[in-house]
């Protein structure tokens, strides 16, 4: 029994209407040269750290490292009109790379380089958003990029070049605390020293040397009001605490 | 002919078990759009932690509840259709490996030792026990198919030329997708994962294991539906009083489904290193071919429709469609079926966008993302499944739906609150906003440097649609409670209980669509075909393997220390 007409003009319905989404999506991709993040640097071994590098004009090329629970860098100021070439790795999850508003959207695997390419036409703050889930601390792994038009130049927050940030990542510490103001496990590092710091017992401290010292040694002897009991002490040298307080000396609102 | 008693036991604990894990799974529903809209602002609240919650709702809601439906459904459909008893051992077999499975992975994830989400990505680790839960789990639904198989074939000799029910073909095609698509994931659990757990490897192929769980995570979703297009198939038409348009479409769009579930799961991963933008490309023209067999359903069931609804005197252009048991609590089911199908018209086209290659690059692993898929496993399959559990579970133990008023209500509820929901989450994802992360804390916590003021709408339609849903799922198992403790009807006891099925009113006979064989060949080999190049890729450029990681510390796990 041969298929029912109206049935017939359904299927070819459903066909044509295919066909016509695919040409939709081909002119996106090649006519409009918008396209998805391919397999780059094949076989390649991933960078180890972040950077920031201006080519000629206003192209940039920005290579992010991406950690539980920060983008290095986490803010980057360019001019109106730039184009920013992005790679980006990973030092432990997966983790997501988007920056809301454009058409930037990666995953950052282990192993395996992302890459995209963002023209910013218009002035303005784009968020960048970590939207793969990449544990506990997941919420807090954002960055920005300040695109303005009353500057010529790039500048950049963030990057781990000095070495009091180096010693805070290896010790685990930028998990809980962050640099970029959120709130995290701990309070944030951002604008904290010399900050009044209150704590569960009712007193008040301000972090000086001398306060950070006793906290990393004996940690839940002073916790902070409002965070849990939980930071273990951690074993610093002499010279590493000179290098994280000299670090967050410099890291102010 | 009734259904054996154990038989029938073994149903009712199929359908009765998950439908009690899912009022923790539709608690941490409502929990999440609390957290995501910032009303909760904390890392947990009453002792379950967000990412512990979010992985509860997903692995119970998306995994165990609709696999004990699939397994219980069909079994009744098989039984009943071919009219022959099917292994009450088998039948056992597969209750016992999925109920251990079902209690093993829920055990690690409210113990906090498994908040790695519904899709598992490494290198975040979970407890080797979770993992061998949900290998339990998965073999435990294998079972069904292979003890109906030696039904089918005697029913085949004994009915030679006869059609096979079109019931039993959407049952056997949602099994048959089953198979194909869990054995990459079982691989991913049993050789990757699960050795990495236990600290015999040190490290995983992420990419590798990615790839394998989308060959699964895509057919997953045709595996929810496909039990729902049966229910549409074989008893929306009669519902409504008239018959199935088409019989043809029926099964066209069964064997479609298993040719196309497989092979597009990397339209999952279009934002996915690793993977050429060819690779990509082709299983992106793949999925958009399953919009023929989804358009095809669409236009055979509201033929069928107004069919029944002219039958009941419906006339004009529009007019037939007054004439249709909206509001009759005599059949309350036909709403469920209803508003699925009209949210699904929704789920559908923003499916369509999500497939669309580029596209995806605005929408990718946003809050866009659950909206869509709370229109499809959250709209038709969920209704199809609530629908047909409490259909099922009062037609078993005979006793009266109570009250049918209350149960024709449930759906439209429900319709209402996932409209509001996604609306608020389309809108939040076309903002930038991140699926399935804790936003109170930091992107809609004023104090935060991250606020973003702008997702306020979005993520406070999400929560006032999630708790509408929610009021739908109170009043579901209040009717459901109802009717469990309400007396058997004594006049229902006198016949054997059986579903509703349809009549076709074309009954056209297509050879192409009346045998299975061919179409499971095509579809193993365009499998094949279109994941041999990505695979070979990524097992090939070596990429290094990833030691793993607890999700609430940043150092590694050492696996030599968890050896001992």
């Amino acid at each position: 029994m041969a298929i029912n007409v109206l049935e017939r003009r359904a299927l070819l319905g459903a066909i044509v209407f295919v066909a016509l989404s695919l040409a939709l999506i081909s002119y996106a991709t090649w006519g409009l040269g918008i396209n998805v993040p391919t397999c780059i640097p094949l076989g390649t071994k991933p960078f180890e750290e972040a950077s920031v590098t201006k080519h000629d004009g206003k192209n940039y090329e920005v290579h992010f490292v991406t950690r539980m629970w920060a983008f290095e860098p986490n803010v980057l100021r360019v001019p109106t009109g730039s184009t920013l070439d992005i790679y980006a790795v990973t030092k432990d999850v997966t983790h997501g790379l988007e920056i809301a508003g454009t058409n930037v959207n990666l995953m950052v695997v282990p192993g395996a380089v992302a890459n995209g390419r963002v023209h910013f036409s218009k002035p303005g703050i784009y968020t960048i958003v970590c939207h793969e889930y990449c544990g506990k601390g997941h919420q807090t792994m954002s960055a920005r990029i300040e695109v303005s038009d009353l500057i010529n130049d790039y500048s950049v927050e963030g990057l781990p070049s000095s070495e009091g940030m180096k010693i805070l990542d290896a010790k685990g510490c930028l998990a809980c605390h962050t640099v970029n103001g959120n709130a995290g496990v701990g309070p944030t590092f951002k604008g904290a020293w010399g900050s009044t710091v209150h704590l569960t017992d009712g007193s008040t401290r301000t972090l000086d040397s001398a306060f950070f010292v006793e906290k990393v040694h004996n940690p839940t002897a002073l916790s902070v009001n409002g965070y849990p009991p939980v930071m273990p002490p951690i074993p610093l040298t002499d010279d590493e605490i000179k290098q994280i307080e000299a670090y967050l000396e410099g890291l102010q609102n | 002919m009734e259904l054996q008693k154990n038989l029938q036991r073994i149903i009712l604990i199929e359908l009765l078990v998950p439908l009690t894990l899912f009022i923790f799974g539709a608690y941490h529903g409502v929990m999440q759009v609390m957290y995501q809209s910032g009303v909760i602002r904390a890392t947990s609240f009453a002792g379950i932690d967000y990412y512990e919650g979010l992985t509860a709702h997903g692995i119970i809601n998306a995994i165990v509840l609709t696999t004990f439906f699939a397994v219980a459904f069909g079994t009744m459909v098989v039984s009943q259709e071919l009219k022959s008893p099917v292994s009450i051992a088998g039948a056992t077999l597969s209750l016992v490996l999925m109920l251990l499975g079902t209690v093993m992975t829920a055990a690690m994830i409210f113990l906090g030792k498994a908040s790695v989400l519904y899709t598992f990505y490494p290198p975040l680790m979970a407890h080797p026990l979770f993992y061998l839960g949900l290998v339990l789990f998965i073999v435990g639904s294998w079972v069904p198919l292979f003890t109906w198989i030696p039904v089918y074939m005697r029913w085949r000799k004994e009915n030679p030329g006869r059609k096979t029910p079109l019931g039993v073909v959407g049952i056997f095609a949602t099994f048959i997708v089953w198979q194909l698509a869990t054995l990459p994931v079982a691989f991913e659990v049993l050789v990757q994962l699960l050795p990495w757990s236990l600290g015999w490897t040190s490290g995983v192929n992420v990419m590798l294991s990615r790839t394998l769980f989308w060959f699964f995570g895509h057919p997953l979703v045709y595996f929810w539906l496909l039990p729902t297009y049966v229910l549409y198939y074989t008893m929306l038409p009669k519902l409504a009083g008239g018959k199935l348009f088409s019989d043809f479409a029926g099964r066209f769009t069964f064997m479609a489904l298993i040719l196309l579930s497989c092979p597009l799961g990397l339209h999952h991963q279009f934002a996915d290193p690793g993977i050429s933008t060819t690779s990509k490309g082709i299983q992106g023209v793949l999925t958009l071919m399953v919009a023929i067999p989804s358009m095809l359903t669409a236009f055979t069931l509201a033929a069928s429709l107004e069919l029944a609804a002219r039958q009941r005197g419906g006339k004009g252009l529009f007019g037939w469609w007054k004439q249709l048991p909206y509001f009759d609590p005599e059949v309350w089911l036909f709403p469920y079926l209803f508003c699925g199908l009209v949210i699904f018209l929704f789920g559908g086209i923003t499916g369509i966008i999500n497939a669309s290659y580029s596209m995806n690059n605005v929408v990718h692993n946003t809050a866009w993302v659950p909206a869509h898929f709370h229109l499809t496993v959250g709209g038709p399959v969920f209704l199809g499944i609530l629908g047909g559990s409490l259909l099922i579970i009062t037609g078993l133990l005979k006793k009266p739906v109570v009250s049918g008023t209350l149960a024709m209500i449930v759906p439209y509820v429900w319709m209402v609150g996932t409209f509001v929901f996604s609306t608020g989450f389309f809108m939040g994802g076309l903002r930038g906003e991140p699926r399935r992360t804790n936003l109170g804390l930091t992107y809609m916590n004023p104090a935060s440097p991250s606020y973003r003021p702008d997702w306020w709408l979005a993520t406070h339609m999400g929560m006032v649609g999630g708790c509408i849903m929610g009021l739908a799922v109170l009043l579901y198992f209040i009717v459901l409670v109802r009717s469990l403790a309400a007396a058997p009807d004594a006049a229902l006891s006198q016949v054997p209980y059986l579903l509703p099925i349809s009549e076709p009113y074309h009954d056209e006979d297509v050879s192409a669509v009346r045998n299975f064989t061919p179409w499971v060949i095509a579809a193993v080999l365009l499998c094949v075909a279109s994941y041999y190049a990505p695979v070979r890729d990524i097992v090939k450029n070596g990429i290094r393997t990833a030691p793993g990681f607890r999700p609430n510390s940043p150092v590694a796990v050492d696996t030599t220390r968890s050896k001992s």
